[in-house]
């Protein structure tokens, strides 16, 4: 061919998974270049090798090379195949991770995803599965995605470090997404959440639900937290308990927070009122930034805005994330089609 | 006699006044009418049948859905581009006199020689491109994909052609244009009917081809060498009012019909290399989609390429823009055609070219007064502002009088609309111009230089003054010491950073502004004495300020100020301009408020920030090491043009604050508190909110890999410390999508908790939709009622209310004069809740699915339009991309320079622009049938050129079937009448996209060009086409059912592959192998369902993958030379090579066939054991008869030994009883004879004798028939004698 899809190039590990998913849903191959090169452990890291590792299952005539430091990463893309997959996501970092990339992808699949992930379900660093299942998928929901066998399932907790969390996320096909105008953010109308705890006590769960519901009790009486225990193998590997919160507003958009306890070992205990009265902060922290998407969604709705039709989408956001920032930085990679332009909430 | 001629009165039997009287002839019998008929007897249209009521209405439905299409959001552009009329036809059919003569028709101007298309403007909304196709295949083809009408010319003399056929069929792979048939050459017909017949003939067939009731159109004949004015007018009318269906290809991606090409390469470089690659400029409508910058466009004849450049053009051919009368008049109807020579004026992002037209190009332009008018007010407009730059130059550093004001003044009023479009293009041009050539760009520079320093505080424009007057080379500045040059690059620098800051192209731009003045106002803190004692200064003397103004970090209030003393006089500013060369700030000074700058700017745009004054930074370098003020300019220039946007926001916002100019003076320390904490308080809140418009839109340098080159290099120059560490940091810091809480609020306090109370339902919520207002409200409307059942009357919740305005009516009936008008309001209010309560219960009942569908599209598609409505052009641009519609110029590198060198304006050009990944090359899979009409079948891996997408390419297929289990089987031909499928290596396609398959597009083909056609199935990168692969061996060991088998692999590894493999013998005895055995190599054990013989040979079937050779070679058909465009020819097939070497092909001896030899296989006898035998049933058991054993000697006859004598008697008697015996045969033959003498006698006899008695019985009946006629006749005669 005269003129090959020339690749682009980066520098630097941070946001990885972006640049590896845009590349894919462009086509478009991408050379990340000095990955931790001045790190006393140069080079990619489990996590970030198991992300590929994933890419790879997904796609079909994917080429990686990485150099012999890991320092270097090229990565042509395939084609996005789907199909059913299972996968053993590193426990350095939460399933989330790597569903967050997922959701991006897996609705532009040839065949529908059906994909079992095992790994840590909840931690302190990604957004829980718990948080992905309650906001995202009503986000894809409102592109249009949805059907009988849209769902993500929780099979089994796992908190880090030893993780043994299972989660089943299958999603259908659609080539075509709808636009979007969510523009107005409605009012709360009521608080969900799930308290989760395994291999310590079960009053844990109970305990946080008291202490967060204290401090949201002031502003909505309707509030519910569910308390979820798992017992046996459905526990996982490691104790830990946490909180995820789900504000719901008239107008069907989603705002969460969560929080997770320390990991085993690592760091001083938590007591479970803290942690129930400090992600009830969190959650007004989000409602206060405002927005129709929340924080950790932002840059899933706006790649999704770009990828639909060449029709108009309006979304509020609240103020961005950086993530999502990088995100929009990156979207030359993609080209955008339809204009989006993003109104400021406050 | 005349009243017997006279025709009878005829009533009538149909029509309305028949009717008319039927009715009332009815009402007259007091039988009503038809309508009646169901009131009358309404059982006899009740229902008979549920079923058959069923399906009556299933089908009545089921025929609504059908006319169903899926509803679309409608994306035509307002103003749609030219449509593609393609003049399609074998050569001498008369396409070229057909164009002609719809110019004429059109335009009534006469085009002697076309090449390339026209276009002209044909109706109030409608343009019309058109473009004669000849018969060479990759024009058929290429002009087959972007046509929207196809005008095909058919010789009715000679009948359809080839050409006509296989347009067709290309037509109805790629998307069906709508076709018209036009019949030529009807003069040549003598006899009326047999013209009749042909016409007839031809429309049927066509018919068959296209739909029935296509449109064939009949030119009768010529007259003068043109066809006839009424004829061509009909045409005309056909074509104006035509309708198009959109078709999926078109719409889904831009494309342009090139109708200009300029060459831009450097003249120097091909000089030097006249076979260098060039940069090529191209023209034309925008069509299709919206086309981005920078996207992947494939030229069908030349190959892939990256867009370098696009920007649009005026319409050179634009629709009227008042339609107030019928029809067009002489001025807009206007003809453009470059590559023709026609259309006068060319305009271009820098330039604009008036084709004269030699000496008779005057005359011509006084025809045609339009383009007469533009090219005379071109002229000399162009001319004037030439002037104007000179002088207003030469003025402005002679003296500075008033003159250049005035000009300057003059340029910014008086200039007509059209030239500041051009100046807009040529601002936007100067970003990316070489600056070594262009003269005109420089002097558009210096106007764009006057807005711009206008908006954007003195800086800019001063920097710009100066970069302009080196361009210019008039003035000799003695300050221009090196050290001023460096000084100057310092303050483009401070622009730079200026420019990087946030700023925000919507209105609330100002709130980013103010932050990026934050940080500006801290600097002034800390020179505070300073700034102020000079803030009090300028409020006095105003060009004192401007003096000042060349320092980057001006407080808000200088900016001010500077602003209002900019309305006051330009002159003074010019002034200003001058002096603030002398004005001094170290580069130590400039480095430091650019980091403090820096610091101020977002945390997160922090990066892309300093990225970007990096690669600003390199490219100012480079400048400064040669020297050239020039390239300064281009600097200042690509930041004010990223800049647009903002600078006119701030301008907006100076413009607000100029209301109070004098006090900012006075009360300056609090106003500048006030914004610092306003600008605080909001950065607090939007932490992360950089310029997100040019975030996403504007040029981010994504190359990390350039910024550390230019870090050493800026080395050299100035220290520079670079926050390379945190830079590296942050390019390896945590991958997290979340966005922690950075200064968490105290939720515990009530006034935070107060912020955010009013998000909850239970909060406060707006008038519209506080369910107690409305609530209220509704009461109002609907509060009183009468229960019709009790009687009661409630009265509303104003119950109380209206004692006391009974009391108070009479007050306030004269102090509120507008409760009349509230009640009628409050009145029209409850009809219309009334009306909406009717309609959601009545009307929104019936509408369907499909309505809402179509609803929503249509809502979609009104959003759509807009969201964009209100912005210009340039912003809407970047935005959207070039929208569909728009003549657009599009700027393409390296191009090979055969495509200049070998330009040839007939062969259409065309940028067709790519998807996502379509880009890409991989294994496409299609469903393949061979054309019915072609000769040959296809063979895999002989190569063929296929035509998919935009692309012509030749690669090299492999055919294969599947099978049932879903395997996919090489086939080394395509079947003769059935679809296979077909992969090949080559550009990926979107599914769904058709293709056609042509083995050679050079040269003359008698028969039917188009092999074979399809549809794309799949795209994959990995391929699984196999191909049956039999290994066989023989048993060298058999136990019973065991064998040992060799000869099918050659090592044990092979073996153990394949353990548990089915294998088979010739006849058939299924087995599998076991295991490999250690000698002789690659042996195995196998056991089958039988004892095998050493004659068996046993075989395994295996499927082997076939490997696709990665073959892909693009048709560069455009790139020969002129006249042998259709002479492309790529890859040879082995067939062609062998032919054209003269190879014979050697035939595999194997393969020969040979005379079979069978031995003749001997058999054993059956043997059956005795024990067996024994039990068998008597029926089965075998029936030997005991052989006749030995005959005992006593039973044997001795032989008899004659006598001699005996002898003699025996030959006696022997001859005695031959010669009786052949007596008797004698007797025998004659007596049979004798017999059939007498039986042929017998039968002669016979048939006499029957034929007398037939005779006889006639005769018989005869008599009796007449005997019988007699005994009638005599009765009836009795009869009538009775009667007499």
């Amino acid at each position: 061919m005269a003129t090959q899809a020339h690749s682009l190039s980066y520098a630097g590990c941070n946001f990885l998974r972006q640049r590896l998913v845009l590349s894919t849903l462009s086509g478009r191959p991408v050379k990340i270049r000095k990955i931790r090169a001045r790190d006393d452990n140069p080079g990619l890291r489990d996590f970030e090798a198991s992300f590929i590792r994933l890419l790879d299952k997904i796609t079909n005539g994917s080429r990686i090379e990485i150099n012999q430091t890991g320092t270097t990463l090229y990565y042509q893309p395939g084609l996005l195949y789907g199909g059913s997959v299972e996968h053993d996501c590193s426990v350095l970092r939460g399933i989330g991770y790597y569903l967050e990339s997922l959701l991006c992808l897996a609705p532009f699949m040839k065949h529908p995803l059906k994909i079992v992930l095992r790994g840590v379900t909840n931690d302190q660093v990604d957004p829980s599965v718990d948080v992905l299942k309650a906001t995202a998928l009503p986000l894809l929901k409102q592109f249009g995605i949805d059907g009988e066998s849209f769902e993500l399932k929780i099979v089994r907790r796992g908190m880090p470090p030893g993780g043994g969390g299972e989660v089943v996320f299958s999603c259908p096909v659609r080539k075509v997404l709808k636009p979007i105008q969510l523009t107005d953010p409605g009012k709360i109308k009521r608080i969900r959440g799930m308290a989760y705890s395994v291999r310590v006590s079960p009053q844990m769960a109970n305990r946080i639900v008291d202490s967060a519901r204290s401090i949201l009790n002031k502003f909505i009486p309707d509030i519910y937290i569910y308390t979820d225990h798992m017992k046996g193998v459905n526990s996982g590997k490691s104790p830990g308990f946490g909180l995820s919160l789900v504000a719901e507003t008239t107008s069907g958009t989603f705002l969460s927070a969560e929080l997770a306890s320390n990991p085993q070992g690592q760091g001083a205990a938590v007591l479970p009122e803290d942690l129930g009265r400090n992600c009830a902060r969190l959650l007004l922290e989000e409602i206060y930034r405002g927005g129709c998407v929340d924080s950790t969604n932002q840059s899933l709705a706006l790649l999704l805005m770009t990828l639909g039709q060449q029709d108009v989408s309006k979304v509020l956001l609240g103020p961005l994330s950086p993530y999502t920032t990088a995100g929009l930085i990156s979207k030359p990679q993609v080209g955008i089609r339809s204009a989006s332009r993003v109104p400021r909430a406050h | 006699m005349e009243a017997k001629d006279q025709k009878k009165h005829r009533k009538k039997n149909s029509g309305p006044k028949a009717e008319k009287k039927k009715k009332r002839h009815l009402q007259d019998l007091q039988l009503g009418d038809e309508e009646d008929a169901r009131k009358r007897n309404p059982k006899a249209f009740a229902v008979q049948s549920a079923v058959r009521m069923a399906r009556s209405f299933h089908r009545t439905q089921d025929l609504k859905t059908k006319k169903h299409h899926i509803p679309v959001v409608d994306r035509t552009p307002l103003e749609p581009p030219p449509i593609v009329v393609v003049v399609m036809g074998p050569p001498k059919v008369g396409k070229s006199t057909l164009i002609q003569c719809l110019i004429r028709n059109f335009t009534r101007q006469k085009l002697t020689e076309i090449r390339g298309p026209v276009t002209i403007v044909s109706g109030k909304k409608r343009r019309l491109t058109i473009i004669e196709c000849g018969c060479d295949i990759n024009m058929m083809i290429d002009l087959a994909k972007v046509a929207d009408l196809v005008l095909m010319l058919i010789d009715a003399s000679f009948g359809f052609e080839m050409e006509t056929f296989e347009f067709l069929n290309i037509c109805q792979v790629h998307g069906f244009p709508k076709i018209m048939g036009v019949l030529t050459h009807l003069d040549s017909f003598k006899h009326n009917k047999q013209l009749k017949k042909t016409k007839k003939r031809l429309k049927h067939r066509f018919w068959t081809e296209v739909y029935p009731g296509a449109k064939l159109f009949y030119l009768s004949g010529m007259v003068h060498g043109e066809y006839q004015n009424q004829e061509i007018h009909n045409l005309g009318r056909f074509i104006t009012v035509m309708k198009f269906r959109p078709l999926t290809w078109q719409t889904s991606h831009p494309y342009i019909l090139a109708d200009r090409m300029e060459d831009l390469t450097n003249p120097e470089d091909i000089r030097t290399n006249i076979k260098c690659d060039r940069k090529v400029s191209l023209y034309g409508y925008l069509r299709g989609t919206h086309l981005k910058n920078k996207s992947q466009i494939h030229m069908p004849g030349i190959g892939d390429f990256t867009v370098s450049d696009v920007s649009f053009l005026p319409d050179p051919c634009a629709l009227p823009e008042q339609q107030k009368k019928r029809c067009l008049n002489e001025k807009e109807k206007l003809v453009y055609a470059p590559l023709s020579g026609v259309g006068g004026v060319l305009y271009d992002k820098d330039a604009v070219y008036v084709d004269l037209g030699g000496s008779h190009g005057f005359q011509a332009l006084d025809e045609v007064g339009s383009t007469h008018e533009l090219v005379q007010s071109l002229i000399s407009t162009h001319s004037t502002i030439d002037a104007k730059m000179a002088s207003s130059r030469v003025m402005l550093f002679s003296d500075s009088k008033a003159l250049g004001s005035e000009d300057i003044d003059n340029q910014g009023l008086l200039m007509p609309k059209e030239e500041k479009q051009m100046d807009l293009k040529t601002g936007r041009m100067r970003r990316k111009a070489v600056f070594g050539d262009e003269d005109g760009s420089g002097d558009s520079d210096d106007e764009e230089g006057d807005e711009m320093s206008e908006d954007d505080g003195l800086e800019n424009g001063s920097s710009d003054e100066e970069a302009v007057e080196e361009e210019n080379a008039e003035v000799t500045d003695e300050c221009m010491t090196a050290k001023g040059v460096k000084r100057r690059k310092l303050e483009e620098l401070e622009e730079d950073s200026e420019a990087d800051l946030p700023a925000f192209a919507d209105s609330d731009d100002d709130l980013e502004r103010s932050s990026a003045e934050e940080g500006e106002a801290e600097e002034a803190d800390e020179s505070s004495e300073e700034e102020d004692c000079s803030a009090g200064e300028k409020g006095i003397s105003g060009s004192k300020a401007v003096r000042e103004g060349s320092k980057a970090e001006l407080s808000p209030a200088n900016h001010q100020r500077d602003r209002v003393n900019l309305e006051k006089s330009l002159l003074m500013k010019k002034a200003a301009l001058t002096t603030s060369d002398s004005g001094h700030c170290t580069a130590e000074e400039v480095f430091a408020s650019e980091d403090e700058s820096e610091e101020s700017s977002s945390l997160s745009a922090e990066e892309e920030d300093s990225e970007n004054q990096e690669a600003l930074r390199k490219k100012l370098l480079k400048p400064s090491q040669v020297g050239s003020g020039q390239k300064l300019g281009s600097r200042n220039l690509i930041d004010e043009t990223s800049d647009i946007e903002d600078l006119l926001k701030e301008e907006e916002d100076y413009k607000e604050e100029r209301n109070d100019p004098t006090e900012t003076s006075g009360a300056l320390k609090w106003k500048e508190d006030l914004s610092r904490k306003a600008a605080e308080a909001f950065l607090r809140q939007q932490q992360a909110a950089p310029n997100l418009r040019k975030l996403i839109y504007g040029t981010v340098t994504e190359d990390n890999e350039e910024e550390d080159d230019t870090q050493e290099e800026l080395g050299g120059l100035f220290r520079v410390t670079q926050p390379d560490r945190g830079c590296k940091h942050k390019a390896d810091s945590l991958d997290c999508s979340r966005f922690p809480v950075e200064a968490p609020h105290d939720w515990d306090l009530e006034e935070v908790m107060n912020s955010i109370r009013d998000c909850f339902v239970t909060g406060k919520w707006e008038d519209d939709k506080d369910a107690a207002k409305v609530l209220a409200e509704d009461e109002e409307l609907y509060g009183d009622f009468e229960d019709l059942e009790t009687g009661d009357v409630h009265k509303g919740k104003s119950g109380p209310i209206t004692q006391n305005e009974d009391v108070e009516k009479e007050v306030k009936e004269e102090i509120d004069p507008n409760e009349e008008e509230s009640a009628k309001k409050k009145h029209l209010d409850k009809k219309r809740k009334l009306k909406e309560m009717f309609d959601a219960e009545y009307d929104e009942g019936e509408s369907t699915y499909f309505d809402d569908l179509k609803g929503e599209m249509q809502k979609q598609a009104q959003l759509n339009h807009a969201e964009f409505e209100d912005q210009d052009d340039e912003a809407r641009v970047q935005y959207e991309g070039f929208r569909p519609g728009m003549y657009v110029r599009v700027e393409i590198e390296n191009v090979p320079c055969e495509f200049v060198q070998n330009f040839d304006p007939h062969y259409p050009i065309i940028l067709g622009g790519l998807g996502n990944s379509e880009g890409n090359v991989g294994y496409v899979q299609m469903r393949l049938k061979k054309h019915r009409w072609y000769k040959k079948i296809l063979k895999s891996r002989d190569p063929i050129i296929f035509s998919v997408g935009w692309r012509r390419f030749q690669t090299i297929p492999l055919y294969y079937i599947e099978d049932h289990n879903g395997r996919q089987r090489l086939l080394k031909y395509t079947p003769q009448h059935m679809h296979c499928g077909a992969t090949f290596w080559g550009p990926i396609t979107p599914q769904g996209t058709g293709f056609l398959a042509i083995q050679s597009v050079s040269g003359i083909m008698p028969d039917f060009r188009i092999a074979a056609t399809g549809v794309v199935l799949d795209l994959d990168k990995s391929i699984k086409i196999v191909k049956k692969l039999k290994l066989t061996g023989f048993p060298y060991k058999i136990f019973k059912n065991t064998s040992f088998i060799k000869g099918m692999f050659n090592s044990a590894l092979e073996v153990a592959k394949f353990e548990g493999a089915m294998i088979r013998t010739v006849s058939g005895i299924r087995g599998q192998i076991k295991k490999a055995l250690r000698a002789p190599e690659g042996a195995f054990r196998a056991s089958f369902e039988d004892k095998l013989l050493m004659s068996d040979i046993v075989f395994m079937r295996t499927w082997y993958p076939v490997s696709i050779p990665a073959f892909y070679n693009p048709v560069t058909s455009l790139l020969k030379p002129v006249g042998e465009k259709d002479t492309w020819s790529g890859m040879r097939t082995t067939g062609q090579l062998r032919l054209a070497h003269g190879i014979r092909l050697k035939a595999n001896k194997d393969s020969l066939y040979k005379p079979i030899l069978r031995q003749k296989k001997h058999f054993n006898s059956l043997h059956i054991p005795k024990a067996l035998q024994k039990a068998l049933p008597f029926k089965n058991k075998p029936k030997t008869q005991a052989k006749a054993g030995k005959v005992p000697k006593d039973r044997r006859r001795p032989a008899v030994v004659r006598e001699p004598h005996e002898r003699k008697i025996l030959a006696l008697l022997d001859a005695l009883s031959t010669v009786h015996s052949q007596k008797m045969k004698k007797a025998k033959e004659q007596q049979h004879l004798h017999n059939k003498e007498h039986f042929r006698a017998r039968q002669k006899e016979e048939e006499e004798k029957l034929k007398r008695q037939k005779d006889l019985r006639k005769k018989l009946f005869r008599i009796q028939g007449q005997k019988e006629r007699r005994n009638q006749k005599s009765s009836l005669k009795g009869a009538e004698g009775q009667l007499q």
